[in-house]
């Protein structure tokens, strides 16, 4: 499984098994890769490095945060308001 | 009260393996909240200091303790940033 992030991109499929939240209840793994995705993009941006990676945790809370969640996520990071840490 | 106790179980000694019996479940009752209270990948205690406790354990980590289907040798997806 040595492939390049740019190929597990490409052949993605679904959110894959996390050990960190082995449990029915998945919130908990929306929300991190939420964060994660915002993270990556202001850690890659702030070091001028190409933000590509980070497309994997967006395909990941895509997959499996409902529409509504990230909606209103995205609506509170433009108030400036949302209550996760980035 | 641990006097009483000890009086009644004398004439009535058949009630001791009452004792280890219900306090076997209970203590194993105590101990699997502990466990899920403190082991639990979903909870993090100190918001201040250790966010998060649920980043810093190994993808191969199991905390079931019967998985199916599971074979867990697998590797983590991307986390070379922060």
């Amino acid at each position: 499984m040595a492939e390049t992030m740019d190929e597990k991109i490409k052949n993605y499929r679904t959110a894959p098994f996390d050990a960190r939240f082995p449990n029915t209840n998945q919130t908990r793994n929306c929300f991190q890769n939420y964060l994660d995705f915002h993270r990556c993009n202001k850690a890659l941006s702030t070091k001028g490095q190409d933000v590509a990676p980070c497309q994997w945790y967006q395909r990941v809370y895509k997959s499996l945060c409902p529409m509504g969640w990230v909606a209103k996520w995205d609506e509170q990071i433009e108030n400036g308001s949302f209550p996760g840490k980035i | 009260m641990l006097l009483t106790i000890r009086k009644q179980l004398r004439s009535h000694p058949a009630l001791i393996p009452l004792f280890f019996f219900i306090g076997g479940g209970a203590a194993m009752s105590l101990m699997y909240l502990a466990r899920l209270g403190l082991r639990n990948p979903d909870v993090s205690w100190d918001r201040k200091n250790n966010p998060e406790p649920w980043n810093k354990l190994s993808p191969n980590y199991q905390y079931k303790f019967f998985t199916v289907n599971m074979d867990y040798s697998k590797l983590k997806k991307d986390r070379p940033d922060f």
